[in-house]
């Protein structure tokens, strides 16, 4: 049967492991103002951004690490890739994307302003989120239903 | 959709896990598709019945709901 492209079991480890430091690095960037010195670049002048003329990359490497962790725990193998774990997994997957965008329908309607833009960051990875839960939850049943 | 994969299960005398092995999936994939909360494939339902050695039609059947 046709395989869809996933990442090896033990990336689902790796995932885990890289997710704590990001975690933490986009926690306290978030809410302490935590930026780490040496991601504080300089831009070159005459690039047309000269309003940037230093930047610091601590939330674009929290960020990108978070949703690099999230997605080698979403999308690695499990241990006995069949196929009802992959129509276990797609529909957990499209359960996450309904529940996702539910949120975000309620967060526009609820949420304003600067505020927004919060919810904005956080939707980032609310679909990886949402899709974990729920594939383990139903990995989790499948388990107990074979005992 | 009914099956009738356990009974099978039983005049082969296999349990889940060596039926799992033969046919390369989990153990509780047995258990779901058993329990009718999962409908495997063409590919796998052939599998099975070339394993039982009974035609598809022999171990799974339409309900009405279907």
């Amino acid at each position: 049967m046709k395989q869809i492209k996933l990442f090896p079991h033990s990336f689902q480890r790796i995932g885990w492991i890289l997710l704590i430091p990001f975690l933490t690095l986009g926690i306290a960037n978030m809410f302490f103002e935590y930026n780490a010195s040496w991601l504080q670049f300089r831009i070159t002048k005459g690039n047309g951004l000269e309003f940037f003329s230093s930047h610091n990359f601590t939330d674009e490497l929290a960020a990108i690490g978070l949703i690099s962790s999230l997605s080698f725990i979403a999308f690695s193998k499990e241990k006995i890739e069949d196929e009802a774990i992959q129509f276990f997994r797609l529909e957990a997957l499209q359960w996450a994307v309904y529940a996702n965008y539910l949120v975000l329908i309620i967060s526009i309607l609820v949420v304003y302003g600067s505020t927004f833009f919060q919810v904005m960051t956080y939707n980032m990875f609310t679909v990886l989120i949402i899709f974990i839960l729920r594939f383990r939850y139903i990995l989790f049943q499948y388990n107990k239903a074979g005992i | 959709m009914k099956n009738k994969i356990k009974v099978q299960r039983a005049i082969h005398n296999l349990t889940q896990d060596d039926l799992a092995k033969k046919i390369a999936v989990s153990r509780q994939t047995i258990n779901t598709m058993e329990s009718g909360k999962y409908v495997p494939s063409t590919a796998l339902a052939l599998k099975m019945a070339r394993l039982f050695g009974v035609p598809v039609e022999e171990l799974f059947e339409l309900e009405e709901t279907d």
